[in-house]
């Protein structure tokens, strides 16, 4: 027996794996078997493609571009660089309800947000509440990073410095004069940004943790006084800091403002004349940029958007007409059994 | 250890260096030097016996591996690309993350490495601790120096090589297995040095060995000895080879002439690498990939300068600390490297390491296949070059060997012809037909002498002085025993019987009973059957484990080639029992029952130039010397000493025997006087004890006697191996040319070709080695082979080894095809320089296997081997090379291109970075691998029965298919961008909440694409391409958790949580992966319009094995 086992040492294990026949499941692509896959993600499409095409449409938008780069644009008299602190309006109508709650963006197109260097520029210690970057903030923000007197800047780094300075007031005017709509600007920002990834030194008042540091150039006031009317909403976790430090992936981008929930406007804005006040800080016009207003209402899908619906639709169709095309194609050159 | 001055130093590494050039060195033992110093050692100059084949030192291991690795230019590359990302003005990534890649890639290549090394490193040391006696004292292996006398027991393995000097056998024969050397099993006898007296004492031995520099000849080996004033010289019948193991004595001792330096070491050169075709192709695809790469650089570069244009400075551009921005010339050029890092994974990084692991699972899948498996030799097929097993996919024409390749090389004896009288023994016939369809009972001889192939010229002569009557050539393997044992070559009762002829049978008791016995050419026949051999005759005292079941004659031959077995088997079976060998005398039992004990004066060994073998025998009863002479028929014929009537008849014989495929030998008688006799050993004396020129000197004595024959004569023939035609006929159906190139006469040649279906048409072209020689002139060659083109078959006879490759040289040259040559004997030079060599693991020498890139048992197994895993290897190769380049473009390299044109060509990725490393080398790194190591296109059973699909396989890569990947991988990245692209315009999505739904759609594309490609689906495929997905859910869940600040500046904290709470994201990612596919449907519509052979044999794979086999059938006619 000892003799036999030495005789056939070498021989290899006649296991599936080693034999290469392990059990398999050999699917043929061919037109039927695509058939029903076909018709099914054909018809499921169709009907994705319509609940999103009718979703979209019943989105209101109403845009508007407030850059002044028309002489007769009511802000055109603020694009010259020498106007400081202008002020301009602009008046439109509501024809029907505008249906709530309404969303309020402003939006920038040739905007590299996105642009590399840009969004190196920024120091998410500094923005966690460390206060050791506040003396020495991170490298990455030069040339934000200090001041010509040597001063830190808080925040330090492009992004934060060029932060956007336009502000807004909605006027409906009833009987000839205005009333203020109330805008709402809690929650504008992700959650986890307001009370994870950004944060105030906890120190009070909150001044004292900025004692020795600058505001960013561009700025008109520091960092703690981002928001006069409420005192939770400063530093760090200003709502509009956060929605600007969100970099934008397209160079075309909107950013959320402010939110129409409240008083006489929760069911939405009402047919009528509106007046927009702005005071217009920003400048764009050097680089080719726009700057524009949306209001809009959204859906479970976000904003209004119809290419998605259309997109669903004709793969739907697409989808549709190749399972036709297959059926002739299986019934005239089907290699199957029967044959 | 006292000073010594460095001169000193100088001068002793001198006299070594020249010590070891020397053509000749002389040793003396080293027991008179034992308590001296060192530096006093005669033999100090010669390495010592400890072995190290490790490639890398522990300390040193880093450094040499590196060095090692950074010889492929692929690793240069992704290392100077990281180093590159260090220079602030061009990086796109955090410098030290983009280390990371390439540092993977180098870890894991050299943690391979290092075990690797690391299990050379043990087994080093095992042996090197291996104990034996150095001059009884227990000592190790690594302890044992040139000069030292090492004692060997019974089988023990032999630790350096030693000159044989004592046994302790009184006959001073002992036997070697050399199967650890060169897996041939069969015993070769060796001899003590001659001369010396019986009893040795090391202490007392005071002779110089003078011997040849080391080499890698196994068979050749000259050294003599001066005890005194007389040389007594010795070959390699007196060296036992490291590795060997001793059997026959109890125990032998041995002088250590090579330590380090031995034989075996020296041909131990290690796994080789060759570049295959698809390699080739690899890299010109490679280097589109680069041209690609910098066009997009250049892109990125040329459009970063769009910023120039603008009329002020946009607040998003940064500007250096000094308030400049770059000029625009500048910014453009550093954009250029900085797109080169970005888009860097064009080159697929993992791409080679992956091809390896594909390659390594290749070669143990082959190894491993139990249908190339011989139970026989207990030997399975072996691949002695890693990197070409996809060539065996690609074979266009075969060059095949006839001796040992297409024909066993087993054989029995068929038929003899004695003094011009023909005995057909029509009983063998007879039986043979019974016996279909396994005709074992055929007699079949073979005649290695009639292939003139080099090898066998460097065994030359080797016989000794006084009675080395046997030529351990080594390179014929054989085992030859009476017992039923199956596994042992020869040994098959049915191969040993042979029946003998009634009239002969009847002439030779007819001739013993008259008492001519003397002079009776039939006694002289079957007495030369016997006796011209150098067959070893042992008994159950040999101590082989295999054979010791014997007959009831106790009787178990072991000869060195088959033939000279089948001979002493047919002689047996008319009663002429060869009983007993001994350097010095022959026993033969006649039939009568007595026993004839002939003297052995000489033997003259086979070699190449002669053709032919002599034993010279003092006859008992006569005392006269004589001379029996066995060769090939053209070799003997020349020499017969006068011309007479039954040359004439015998030569019709024979050539009536080669054709009928018939192999022919001849035998002859001589007498030699006493005066012949006296003269010729003098000068025989004086040939063996010369070192130089001694092969030469030695044949020259044998030409001198070997001449004046008288003419005994014989007729043999020859077998084909199991399934050769059917193998053949497969291999052509599947569009290979097979060649033929044998020594063989052109009427063997020919017939043989018949026999194994390789000529069935007219078309055949049969070509000599006269007229090959004028073919293959420079000016002819063209003709040649557009001639050897149109013809449906070439056979080459009578060409040499060097035509052989010749041959094959031209027609990879002319034609531009792949070529595969098998041998199974030592055709070395045809096998080298064909694409694909393979070595048979025949019953002949083991050159062509050493020398071969594959190595299988049987001719048969070439049709699986081809066909099957030649076909598989190509084509999982393939297409995961395919695979590969198309996954690099579309994931990431043009969603990272296109996403610049909307970042300004800023160098911005839209994921994070870490998560893009993942990506490629967690979630979608092993389903390629996987890919490439377990997908079945076809079954092997379809493979096997529809050869033509080999063919057909062999397109599997072209430039086109590079091409349509790649623009396939351009389409889908269109696809898998613009989508999410349209889907998010205009709206207030940030940087990575946009990127991580690309991110997403490239993996499931990725994936899918790669689902579709899979043919067949095991456990294994499910397992990872779920394990895939999920490991991505997982890891990028868990990523995005638990960052919050630990990559800056890049942030993905939470993205693909609010991403997968939002329904667009799914409905996003769906539409696009489907629009991404959908090409696909044209190969679904070709599949059902005008499907591949490849796609019609899938479909036939799935009916049940009855029905296959039918339709297959149906298919084919």
């Amino acid at each position: 027996m000892v003799k036999q086992k030495q005789e056939t040492a070498n021989q290899p294990d006649n296991t599936a794996f080693t034999q290469q026949r392990l059990p398999a499941w050999q699917p043929i692509i061919s037109a039927g078997i695509v058939i029903p896959g076909f018709l099914i993600i054909g018809l499921a499409f169709i009907g994705i493609g319509v609940a999103l095409f009718v979703t979209s449409q019943s989105i209101q938008v109403l845009e508007m571009d407030y850059t002044g780069v028309d002489k007769t644009s009511p802000c055109n008299r603020c694009t010259d660089p020498n106007v400081k602190s202008c002020l301009c309006q602009m008046d439109f109508s509501i024809d029907t309800l505008f249906k709530g709650p309404v969303f309020f963006y402003y939006g920038l197109s040739n905007y590299y947000q996105n642009f590399r260097k840009y969004g190196v520029s920024i120091d998410y210690n500094q923005l966690f509440g460390d206060l050791s970057y506040f003396t020495s903030p991170s490298e990455k923000c030069s040339p934000y990073q200090y001041d010509n007197n040597n001063n830190p800047i808080v925040p330090c780094g492009a992004m934060a410095n060029s932060m956007f300075s336009d502000t807004f007031k909605l006027f409906q005017i009833v009987n000839g004069t205005n009333k203020e709509v109330p805008l709402d600007g809690k929650g504008i920002a992700w959650w986890t940004d307001s009370n994870i990834k950004y944060r105030n030194p906890s120190v009070t008042p909150l001044q004292m943790a900025f004692n020795n540091t600058v505001k960013p150039l561009l700025w008109a006031n520091p960092a703690y006084q981002l928001d006069p009317a409420d005192a939770n909403n400063n530093g760090f976790i200003n709502q509009d800091f956060l929605v600007w430090m969100r970099r934008a992936a397209l160079p075309n981008f909107r950013k959320l403002y402010r939110r129409i929930t409240s008083g006489d406007y929760t069911q939405g804005l009402p047919a009528g004349n509106y007046t927009l006040q702005i005071a217009y800080n920003y400048p764009v016009l050097s680089f080719g940029g726009r700057k524009t207003v949306v209001f809009s209402n959204v859906s479970w899908m976000g904003g209004k958007n119809d290419f998605l619906g259309i997109a669903y639709l004709v793969i739907g169709s697409m989808c549709i007409i190749m399972s036709i095309v297959m059926l002739i194609v299986y019934a005239k050159f089907r290699f199957s059994e029967e044959e | 250890m006292t000073w010594r001055s460095p001169l000193a130093l100088v001068r002793d590494a001198l006299a070594g260096q020249r010590a070891r050039e020397r053509d000749l060195r002389s040793l003396v033992s080293n027991l008179p030097f034992e308590n001296q110093k060192k530096t006093r050692q005669p033999n100090r100059y010669f390495s010592g016996n400890a072995i190290k084949t490790t490639k890398y030192t522990f300390l040193l291991f880093i450094p040499m591996n590196l060095y090692e690795q950074f010889h492929r230019w692929a690793n240069i590359y992704f290392v100077g690309l990281a180093i590159l990302n260090f220079v602030p003005v061009v990086n796109a990534f955090q410098p030290e993350v983009a280390l990371i890649p390439i540092l993977v890639i180098l870890s894991l290549t050299a943690l391979k490495d290092g075990w690797e090394d690391f299990r050379r490193y043990q087994s080093d040391r095992k042996i090197n601790n291996t104990p034996c006696f150095i001059y009884s004292m227990k000592r190790r292996w690594k302890d044992v120096r040139v000069g030292d006398f090492v004692k060997v027991v019974c089988n023990e393995i032999i630790p350096a090589d030693l000159l044989l000097l004592h046994i302790s056998d009184p006959n001073g024969v002992c036997h070697v297995e050399t199967a650890n050397l060169d897996g041939e099993t069969n015993l070769k006898q060796r001899r003590v040095v001659p001369g010396l007296c019986i009893m040795f004492v090391p202490e007392s031995f005071d002779s110089t060995v003078v011997c040849e520099r080391p080499n890698n000849n196994l068979n050749h080996f000259i050294c003599y000895e001066k005890p005194d004033r007389e040389k007594v010289g010795a070959g390699i019948e007196s060296l036992l080879l490291r590795g060997c193991k001793v059997k026959n004595t109890q125990y032998a001792v041995g002088f250590v002439v090579y330590a380090h330096e031995t034989k075996s070491m020296l041909n131990n050169s290690g796994a080789r690498y060759k570049r295959s075709k698809l390699e080739r192709k690899l890299n010109t695809d490679v280097i589109f990939c680069v041209i690609l790469l910098f066009t997009m650089c250049l892109i990125g570069a040329v459009h970063s300068l769009w910023l120039q244009a603008l009329p002020g400075v946009p607040p998003y551009l940064v500007p250096y600390s000094t308030g400049q921005l770059d000029s625009p010339a500048l910014s453009g050029f550093y954009m250029f490297f900085t797109m080169i890092i970005l888009l860097q994974i064009l080159i697929p990084i993992s791409l080679y390491v992956s091809i390896e692991l594909v390659k390594i699972s290749q070669i143990f899948f082959i190894t491993n296949d139990i249908d190339l498996y011989d139970e026989g030799t207990d030997s399975r097929a072996q691949c002695k070059t890693l990197n070409i097993t996809e060539d065996l996919g690609q074979i266009e024409y075969i060059f095949s060997d006839k001796t040992g390749t297409l024909t066993e090389n087993k054989m029995v004896f068929r038929r003899c012809s004695i003094m011009g009288t023909e005995y057909p023994h029509k009983e063998n016939i007879r039986l043979a037909v019974l016996d279909e369809p396994d005709s074992e009972e055929e007699v079949i001889f073979d005649q290695p002498p009639r292939t003139p192939q080099t090898g066998w010229s460097l065994e030359a002569e080797d016989t000794n002085l006084e009675d080395a009557r046997h030529h351990h050539g080594g390179r014929r393997k054989s085992k030859i025993s009476l017992n039923a044992d199956s596994s042992v070559a020869f040994s098959s009762p049915l191969e040993t019987e042979v029946i003998p002829d009634r009239k002969l049978l009847q002439k030779i008791s007819k001739t013993e009973s008259s008492g001519r016995q003397q002079m009776d050419p039939y006694l002289d026949f079957f007495l030369a059957l016997a006796i011209c051999n150098t067959v070893v005759v042992s008994t159950a005292t040999a101590q082989r484990q295999r054979q010791s079941a014997l007959t009831s004659d106790n009787l178990c031959y072991e000869a060195e080639s088959p033939d000279e077995a089948a001979l002493v088997y047919a002689a047996k079976a008319y009663g002429f029992t060869l009983m007993a060998r001994t350097p010095d005398s022959v026993t033969v039992r006649l039939p009568s029952g007595k026993d004839l004990v002939f003297e052995v004066l000489d033997t003259l060994a086979f070699d190449f130039n002669r053709k032919r073998m002599s034993v010279l025998v003092r006859h008992p009863v006569t005392k006269e010397h004589v001379l029996y002479t066995k060769g090939a028929d053209y070799a003997i014929m020349e020499l017969l000493g006068t011309p007479y009537a039954i040359a004439a008849d015998t030569q019709y014989h024979l050539d009536c025997y080669a054709k009928d495929g018939l192999r022919t030998l001849c035998f002859t008688k001589k007498i030699v006087s006493d005066e012949v006799y006296e003269s010729w050993s003098v000068k025989r004396r004086s040939a063996l004890a010369a070192i130089n020129d001694r092969e030469e000197l030695i044949m020259d004595t044998a030409v001198q006697l070997e001449t004046k024959l008288s003419l005994l004569a014989t007729g043999i023939e020859d077998r084909l191996q199991e399934s050769v035609p059917d193998t053949i006929v497969a291999l052509r159906e599947a569009g290979i040319q097979v060649w033929v190139l044998t020594g063989d006469k052109p009427e063997t040649a020919v017939n043989i070709s018949y026999a194994c279906s390789l000529l069935k048409d007219e078309d055949l072209l049969v070509i000599d080695g006269h007229t090959l020689a004028m073919a293959l002139s420079s000016d002819l060659q063209d003709r040649f082979v557009d001639l050897a083109k149109r013809c449906r078959s070439v056979v080459c006879c009578r060409v040499t080894p060097l035509q052989k490759s010749d041959v094959v040289k031209v027609v990879q040259d002319k034609l531009k095809v792949m070529t595969l040559a098998v041998d199974g004997a030592n055709d070395v030079n045809m096998i080298q320089a064909a694409d694909v060599g393979i070595g048979i693991l025949g019953q002949e020498g083991m050159q062509a296997v050493m020398a071969s890139d594959f190595a299988v048992s049987h001719f048969k197994h070439l049709k699986k081997l081809l066909l099957v895993h030649g076909h598989w290897c190509h084509t999982r190769l393939a297409n995961m090379i395919i695979y590969f380049f198309y996954k690099n473009v579309q994931a990431y390299v043009n969603m990272l291109f296109w996403y610049q044109f909307f970042c300004g060509f800023s160098g911005t990725t839209m994921i994070d970075y870490w998560l893009l490393i993942f990506f490629n080398l967690l979630f979608t790194s092993v389903p390629p691998i996987m890919f490439g190591i377990m997908d079945n296109d076809v079954s092997a059973e379809m493979l096997l029965g529809v050869p033509e699909l080999y063919k057909t396989g062999q397109g599997e890569y072209k430039s086109s298919t590079f091409w349509v990947a790649i623009l396939d991988a351009f389409y889908q990245s269109l696809v898998c961008f613009f989508i999410p692209y349209m889907a998010y315009w205009n709206s207030d999505v940030d940087l990575f909440t946009f990127g991580t739904p690309l991110n997403t759609i490239s993996l499931f594309t990725i994936l899918l694409h790669l689902s579709i490609e899979i043919k067949a689906w095991t456990w294994v495929h499910w397992l990872i391409m779920v394990g895939s997905v999920g490991l991505y859910f997982i890891v990028t869940v868990a990523y995005s958790a638990a960052c919050i600040t630990c990559n800056p500046p890049s942030n993905p904290y939470w993205i693909l949580q609010r991403q997968m709470a939002d329904p667009m994201f799914y409905l996003i990612c769906i539409i696009s992966t489907v629009v991404a596919l959908l090409p696909y449907t044209f190969h679904v519509l070709r599949n059902s319009i005008n499907p591949t052979p490849l796609m019609q044999a899938r479909h036939l794979d799935k009916l049940d094995p009855f029905s296959r086999d039918q339709w297959i059938k149906e298919w084919r006619s």
